[in-house]
């Protein structure tokens, strides 16, 4: 072993793709921004190069700190959350019909953006800590825990309401949960419980029923625009100048970027105001718009760059709390990515959830550089470790 | 517990992180995957979607054409109206503090409020961002009133739309027409399959006279621009505040300008010197069939019903039993009476039945069959050649002409003149009238034709019926020797520039063979009715040129026994005066016709008008000459008149039309203060 972190005593301890793929990705976004929130809207890429260098300091501090000191503090930092979260619901503001935030003088701060991260290193420190070599698939009973770790604040989230940040969360704690290796027992009911899902997904909204007797399993639960936007993504025609409205000015925008895009500041969608929340949730069809499928896909490869990147420092890492937190924090970035593209370009029903580094906003900047933050400290800590 | 950094152990996730990472890299090629499809394949169609969303047409209203008189005098054209706009996306608190304080300066009722304030209400969406009308017309005042206090009134806007605007109001009402807003089922008729169709909701259109038979050159193209809009349908202004436009764009085409062949002041003349509550008045080129001035009265207000008319006055309107929407110069016929009888002397002397010379022995009536037909002379006009005949319009001798030649020769003869079918004018609506033969009387009237009948026509009763606008186009014949011309109103059609873009030329019908001796006879007859004591309409004469004319007293009601004076009928009983006349009746320039309905004689109430308006005919047009420059030729004075002792075959009528009833005077020149004090 000695060897080896002998090796590993150089500067290439230091993520460099990472920093490299992340620097250049919120540069994308900064550029990016400038368009979307033209004239006559405030100047916020300004806004958002200060996020940048808030978050930037803030992750250094994350990188340095002392790895044990990280892994002791995981159970507070958790809890602070939760705290917030709930706290939210006694004194949070209220936007866009959620409670989602809080407002400190100037600040608007977003709890849910930080708890992802808590619960992340929650999971982590307890597969870390549950490791059993001789019992290397997880059955039920060891799933429980994790499950219950992730599961509170993602239901917290859920009823601010939050469905895209609850999904997120739901996606990234299955994605770690898989990772942690379950037993094949879990394998089959989880393979049940998804077959099931979908035939209730069928019941509820595909199968032709009479509209009077109708049975539903969920369906008549949910709230109305919460069962809208599943009938919207079910059959995007079905409420044109409703729902579906805002999910049909997206594809409008990002089809008609074409190969080559319209041009930076000339997206017309965008300059018109036909998106909604186009410097946020809608950050990527100005980007699709006005830069085309190409430059589309180079950000694709930005992003397969970060995650990869991540996973490497997730390779490295010589402790499982670091590989868990590491795997945590990019499958937390993809989901993010993936919802947020899927549902900009109608491949999944519109839900509230940022771009990492392209939307607007301090908390989410905040967050994912923390977690960039996290990496690079797991990344260092291999070789300090190694000492 | 295990201690950190010991026993938990990493090597082992290795192969699983690769795992994870080929499922990283899959999801973002199914993302790549998915914006091949929206962004290579279906570019066009989205294209073609952003492009729809970001312009709007916006239209650009032609200017509507003129009408003006012969002198380009304006008759119509469009006044500024003071409309009051609301756009209910930026009226905040509309109902609570806007509404109340528009209603305040207007006036409104509780009604007038809760009606806007419902329509403000009613609108959702990005309609929120259209302007809705909320009152037209307001006064000047008002207006002032209300931009005074427009920083307290958001979202409502202030300005002067242009309306069209009848500067005579009733006068010319049915040939002018008026305007009103268009109906769904026009625009899917007129709009054809073209891309910018012409009409839209909310558009007005010509709806009768000139308005609407001159729609296509007066109403012009209108353009079109491409207005850059955002998602709520806000126009959208770059920095400096001008409008952002998209590529194309086309200029409207104003309208062209109609211009009449009437003349307002002679127009004016005729609206002053016409005494009737109901009737007709019409002024024609003699040798063109030109219209100069055309009164049909009553009338209804253009300004009223272009856009401004409630439903309750509309009613009102069409309960009038006066009926003002009936165009009585060429939509409604009347017995003609005697003044038909032109059309039967003509007849009798080209069928051969009367010669100038042949006498008729009238005493007072003409027996046929066991029935006798009364001469309007009871005590008789003694002998009558066919000059005296017309002269004294005896009734005797066309009894007797009708009888000897039958109901077809003069049916004949008033087809050829333009009788039983429309006139033409073309601008209004008109009906053809009835010009019996036996014929139509086998098919209509009970028990087929008798002779009867033909006496009955011969005197302008019975079946025939004419309008004023047949009657104006048969005395012009009459007068120009048998040319019968189609009546035309529009003179020439021109750009707004003035440049003539359309002439119209007479439209000569079709000519009556008629003799020399015939034709003098005629003429001299019509002048011996105006010029010579003793005619029915001799106290119409002027003695500056020689009027030819004709009086007609039709009979509405069925005669009594007893005759009455029309003092003592009902108002819808009592008879319609007729003159038809032209001047000067050496060389005809001027036809005209009135009809005093329900008036009573035409000698007394229908002659007199036409004299004032042959006497402003002649002065105007020693006037224009001197203006223009040209030689005024006068007209031939008419033969002195001797008041010999009156005829003995017919002495004076106590019913003579020509001893009653005259024209209001002219209004008396008022010396206005320089100051320009109100009248």
């Amino acid at each position: 072993m000695m060897e080896l972190s002998a090796e590993r005593r150089s500067v290439s301890q230091m993520p460099w793709l990472l920093l490299l793929t992340v620097v250049l990705t919120t540069a994308v976004g900064i550029y990016n921004l400038a368009s979307a929130s033209r004239p006559p809207s405030s100047p916020m890429w300004a806004s958002q190069i200060a996020y940048f260098f808030i978050g930037s300091a803030i992750a250094v501090v994350v990188a340095w700190i002392d790895p044990k000191l990280l892994e002791r503090l995981a159970i507070p930092i958790y809890l602070v959350n939760l705290g917030a979260l709930v706290a939210l619901k006694f004194f949070g503001h209220k936007a866009k019909g959620a409670e989602s935030w809080f407002i400190v003088g100037p600040v608007r701060v977003q709890p849910a953006e930080f708890m992802k991260i808590g619960m992340l290193l929650m999971m982590a420190k307890y597969f870390h800590d549950d490791y059993r070599p001789q019992q290397p698939t997880y059955g039920f009973l060891r799933l429980i825990p994790p499950a219950v770790i992730a599961l509170i604040p993602t239901a917290l989230v859920l009823v601010q309401p939050d469905l895209g940040t609850a999904l997120m969360m739901a996606f990234t704690t299955v994605t770690v949960l898989v990772f942690a290796r379950p037993s094949l027992t879990v394998w089959i009911v989880a393979g049940v419980l998804a077959i099931g899902s979908v035939g209730v997904l069928w019941n509820d909204y595909v199968r032709v029923q009479n509209t009077e007797q109708r049975f539903t399993i969920i369906r008549h639960k949910l709230k109305k625009h919460q069962d809208a936007r599943i009938t919207g993504w079910l059959d995007p025609t079905s409420d044109l100048k409703g729902s579906n409205y805002h999910a049909m000015q997206s594809k409008i925008a990002v089809g008609s970027g074409g190969v080559n895009g319209k041009g930076w500041m000339e997206g017309t969608q965008t300059g018109l105001r036909y998106l909604p929340e186009q410097h946020t949730d809608f950050i990527f069809s100005v980007f699709a718009e006005e830069q085309g499928y190409l430059k589309c896909l180079g950000l694709l490869v930005l992003y397969a760059g970060i995650l990869l990147a991540a996973l490497g420092v997730a390779a490295g890492a010589k402790e499982r709390f670091g590989a868990f937190v590491a795997v945590g924090i990019a499958a937390m970035i993809f989901w993010q990515v993936f919802e947020n593209i899927g549902m900009v370009t109608g491949l999944l029903p519109i839900t509230g959830i940022t771009l990492p580094l392209m939307s607007y906003g301090g908390s989410s900047m905040v967050s994912v550089l923390i977690g960039i933050g996290l990496l690079i400290n797991i990344s260092l800590k291999r070789q300090r470790s190694g000492l | 517990m295990i201690k950190l950094g010991q026993k938990s152990d990493a090597k082992d996730l290795k192969t699983r992180i690769i795992g994870v990472g080929v499922f990283f890299v899959a999801g973002l090629l199914v993302l790549s995957i998915n914006l091949y499809r929206l962004m290579v394949v279906r570019y066009e169609e989205f294209n073609a979607l952003s492009v729809d969303n970001q312009f709007k047409d916006v239209r650009l209203r032609a200017p509507r054409g003129l009408i003006r008189d012969r002198r380009g005098e304006v008759l119509v054209d469009a006044r500024p109206s003071l409309d009051v706009f609301i756009t209910p996306a930026f009226c905040q608190k509309c109902p609570v503090e806007v509404l109340p304080r528009i209603a305040e300066v207007l006036q409104w009722d509780e009604e007038q409020r809760l009606k806007v304030e419902a329509m403000v209400k009613a609108a959702h969406g990005p309609q929120r961002y259209q302007p809705l009308i909320a009152a037209v017309d307001i006064s000047r005042d008002e207006f002032d009133q209300l931009l005074a206090k427009q920083f307290l009134l958001p979202g409502v806007d202030l300005e002067p739309v242009p309306h069209r605007s009848y500067r005579a109001g009733p006068t010319l009402a049915h040939i002018l027409g008026y305007m009103n807003e268009i109906t769904q089922e026009e625009i899917t008729k007129l709009n054809g399959m073209v891309e910018r169709p012409p009409y839209a909701l909310g558009d007005y259109i010509g709806r009768r006279g000139v308005e609407r038979s001159f729609e296509h050159a007066i109403r012009g193209n209108d353009g079109w621009v491409k207005h850059v809009v955002n998602a709520r349908g806000e126009v959208m202004r770059d920095v400096r505040g001008n409008i952002l436009r998209g590529g194309q764009s086309e200029a409207p085409t104003p309208g062209k300008n109609v211009v009449l062949s009437l003349d307002a002041r002679l127009q004016a003349e005729a609206e002053r010197a016409f005494p009737g509550t109901a009737g007709a008045v019409i002024a024609m080129e003699t040798k063109t069939g030109f219209i100069r001035a055309m009164v049909s009265r009553p009338a209804f207000d253009p300004n009223e019903m272009t856009g401004r008319v409630s439903p309750k006055r509309l009613f009102q309107l069409n309960q009038d039993p006066l009926q003002p929407m009936v165009f009585r110069a060429g939509a409604e016929h009347y017995h003609p009476g005697s003044t038909f009888k032109v059309v039967t002397l003509l007849a009798a002397l080209q069928a051969g039945v009367m010669t100038p010379t042949s006498t008729v022995n009238c005493s007072g009536g003409y027996t046929l069959g066991s029935r006798r037909w009364r001469c309007h002379n009871e005590r008789g006009h003694g002998s009558v050649d066919a000059k005296r005949a017309l002269q004294v319009s005896c009734d005797t001798y066309f009894y007797r002409s009708a009888d000897l030649m039958g109901i077809d020769p003069i049916a004949s003869m008033g087809k050829l003149f333009g009788l039983g079918a429309v006139a033409n004018l073309g601008v209004a609506a008109e009906v053809p009238g009835v010009m019996p033969d036996s014929a139509y009387h086998q098919k209509y009237t009970p028990g087929g034709y008798t002779k009867g009948m033909a006496l009955n026509t011969a005197i302008g009763q019975g079946d025939v019926n004419v309008t004023p606008l047949q009657l104006a186009v048969l005395y012009s014949a009459v007068g120009n020797k048998g040319h019968v011309f189609q009546p035309q109103i529009v003179q020439r059609i021109e750009s707004p520039e003035g440049q003539v873009v359309e002439s119209f030329v007479p439209k000569q019908v079709r000519e009556i063979p008629m003799t020399d001796e015939q034709y003098k006879l005629i003429i001299d007859a019509l002048v011996s009715v105006v010029n010579e004591p003793g005619g029915t309409a001799f106290r119409t004469r002027s003695a500056d040129y020689t009027i030819a004319g004709k009086t007609g007293t039709a009979q509405v009601a069925k005669l009594g026994t007893v005759r009455l004076k029309k003092e003592q009928m009902d108002y819808f009983e009592r008879d319609h005066a007729w003159f038809a006349s032209f001047a000067p009746a050496e060389d005809p320039e001027l036809t005209v016709i009135v009809l005093n309905e329900h008036g009573g004689h035409g000698g007394s109430d229908a002659a007199p008008t036409a004299a004032a308006v042959f006497a402003k005919y002649f002065e105007l047009k020693k006037a224009d000459s001197f203006a223009l420059g040209e030689e005024w030729v006068p007209p031939k004075p008419p033969k002195p008149v001797f008041y010999s002792k009156p005829n003995p075959a017919a002495p004076p009528d106590v019913s003579d039309p020509g001893l009653a009833g005259d024209v209001p005077p002219p209004p008396e020149a008022t010396v206005q203060a320089p100051t320009g004090a109100p009248r």
